[in-house]
């Protein structure tokens, strides 16, 4: 149970992190950046599940995907394939918790970034994605560290929205914090203590990696 | 040859601000777009280098159309061939000072810019630090670095905005002769935008004088600020005095001319103007002599008596406002205040040349 729960947690964050890292740098840069109508509120849709309770963005969640919601029934149509309760299901969900905070940390380090760094580069004759490469991807990189971290603990903790999206099935969706909160309801009270001291650990590594890597240069 | 005319409207509150009507024309050496803050001098260098939009215009630079709201031309910032040195110079923090030449360098083998960067960094005086963080750079080195990777990018035109007005002074001056002999060795046309006046007169081969968003005289600098040709430019110049009077006669032998201001006359050089004709005359106030005593025998051509106003000390000199009927504004040192023992009240004489009272159209 423990060793499967692992498994499944890793798989599942790893995949999470990953989309919501450049989608949600992708999206803060198009709200840092742009001016179109409707930007707002698409800033208010994606920040939502981070008011939510996590339970209601998984009910929107399976409301959107499920077997007759619209983007899961032409999911369905095309490829004869249902994303509840599988391991994707889990990653999506940990993926729209973590989603707010990678475009919040993301967004507020390119907006704190000095325009006209990018004017330079266009003036040295550098195109759009050549500058953010090159420029404007580096000065932000410290702010959109923060929030790769803020979204991998995030989608390593989440437990209501992927229940309801994923289920609690073991050794399919049965992601660490579903397994403690099973262990622990069925009086398995060493294995809930041991994969909660793993989280406990994993949590403590990684805001360490995070200062590190965050950390300020060193002046001269 | 930069070809500029463009306007831009700037409405602030609701209410038609500030408004961009700038027509100029630079060709090559050092151009210098002098004004004071809020003249348009930036926005006018912006609108050039594809960063501001003007409402209507064309900029053109030798054959190149950069803008022109007629044929709708807008060329992307990245085509126009435009170094622009900011006043904090803006290095790349992420690299070091020769990333940040070679990140312009258009050469695409490795060799090729290597050498074009240790060219640059040589040109400007900075090779011993090329391998050092803008942060471990002093104010004036990063401005070198700035200028180098401008000039790296092989611009057809360099935009300078204030570019030496973070820099302490000793380093500005020796900037100042550098910027110059960098132009000269590279045959790149500068723009240069600066609001002081030494600047402008040192380094100008050509100066543009700009207020309130427009260019009120174009000339050599040392005769824009001797001999501004209106009002507006006067002002920009810093002519302190502007007098208003007629033509009272003309003394054609004497090769003077006499101007009344209703409770004085003054004397000018021959003008060709009609008797009568209303005139402006600007005079500087670092062109009038004061003196504690009537003296009859001088080439001055004017003297005029009065007593002081007030004084009021600015910096390195004090700006003396006399009352002779009309308020003059005369510029001593604190040196001369205290020869003359001068204070508010007590009597004095100016005297003015008639070479130094300049009529403005």
């Amino acid at each position: 149970m423990i060793w499967s729960a692992f498994k499944i947690s890793v798989l599942v964050v790893s995949v999470a992190t990953v989309a919501v890292t450049l989608a949600g740098t992708a999206l803060a840069f198009v709200l840092a950046r742009r001016e179109f109508r409707g930007k707002e509120a698409l800033d208010s849709l994606v920040t939502l599940p981070m008011v939510l309770p996590p339970t209601v963005t998984g009910y929107y969640l399976i409301l959107l995907l499920g077997r007759r919601g619209p983007l899961g029934q032409c999911l369905y149509a095309l490829t004869g394939w249902t994303v509840a309760f599988t391991w994707e299901a889990a990653a999506i969900a940990a993926g729209a918790m973590a989603l707010p905070l990678m475009v919040k940390s993301a967004r507020a380090a390119l907006e704190s970034i000095d325009r006209r760094y990018e004017l330079v580069s266009f003036g040295l004759g550098k195109s759009e994605l050549e500058t953010f490469f090159r420029v404007t991807l580096p000065l932000a990189s410290r702010g959109i560290l923060a929030g790769v971290v803020l979204s991998f603990a995030r989608a390593l903790g989440e437990f209501g929205a992927t229940l309801m999206l994923a289920g609690n099935i073991r050794g399919k969706t049965q992601t660490m914090p579903l397994a403690i909160y099973e262990a622990f309801i069925s009086g398995e009270d060493q294995k809930a203590q041991l994969m909660a001291l793993i989280l406990t650990l994993t949590s403590i590594a990684v805001i360490y990696l995070a200062n590190v890597l965050t950390r300020p240069p060193k002046a001269a | 040859m930069l070809n500029v005319a463009i306007k831009k409207q700037f409405a602030s509150n609701g209410r038609a601000g500030f408004a961009l009507n700038a027509a100029f024309t630079a060709s090559q050496g050092i151009t210098v777009l002098f004004g004071a803050s809020g003249s348009g001098k930036t926005t006018t260098l912006r609108s050039i280098a594809g960063m501001v939009t003007p409402d209507a215009g064309r900029i053109s630079l030798g054959d190149a159309v950069y803008f022109d709201s007629t044929t709708r031309v807008d060329l992307a910032m990245q085509k126009r061939r435009v170094g622009f040195v900011f006043q904090d110079y803006l290095l790349f923090p992420h690299l070091s000072a020769a990333e940040n030449v070679a990140y312009g360098a258009k050469a695409r083998h490795e060799r090729v810019r290597r050498q074009r960067v240790d060219e640059m960094l040589k040109l400007v005086g900075v090779d011993y630090a090329a391998g050092r963080r803008p942060a471990q750079l002093s104010g004036g080195e990063q401005q070198r670095v700035a200028l180098a990777r401008a000039l790296a990018s092989d611009p057809a035109i360099l935009l300078l905005d204030e570019p030496l007005s973070a820099v302490d002074a000793a380093t500005r001056s020796r900037l100042l002769d550098e910027m110059v002999e960098v132009q000269r060795k590279t045959g790149i046309p500068f723009l240069y935008v600066t609001h002081s006046p030494a600047d402008a007169v040192r380094i100008g081969d050509s100066l543009l004088a700009m207020a309130e968003g427009s260019i009120v005289q174009q000339g050599r600098p040392r005769e824009v600020f001797n001999a501004p040709l209106n009002v507006p430019a006067a002002r920009v110049v810093g002519t302190e005095n502007i007098l208003v009077g007629r033509i009272a006669g003309h003394q054609p032998e004497e090769g003077i001319s006499a101007v009344d201001l209703g409770v004085c006359r003054i004397a000018i050089p021959r003008s060709q103007l009609a008797e009568g004709s209303r005139v402006t005359l600007g005079i500087r106030a670092e062109d009038i002599i004061v003196s504690r005593e009537c003296i009859s025998r001088t080439s001055a051509r004017n003297l005029l008596a009065g007593k002081v106003r007030h004084l009021l000390r600015d910096g390195e000199s004090v700006e003396l406002v006399a009352d002779c009927g009309v308020d003059l504004k005369v510029r001593i040192t604190p040196q001369a205040e205290r020869a003359l023992e001068l204070v508010p009240g007590v009597e004095i004489y100016l005297l003015i040349k008639a070479s130094s009272c300049h009529i403005l159209p």
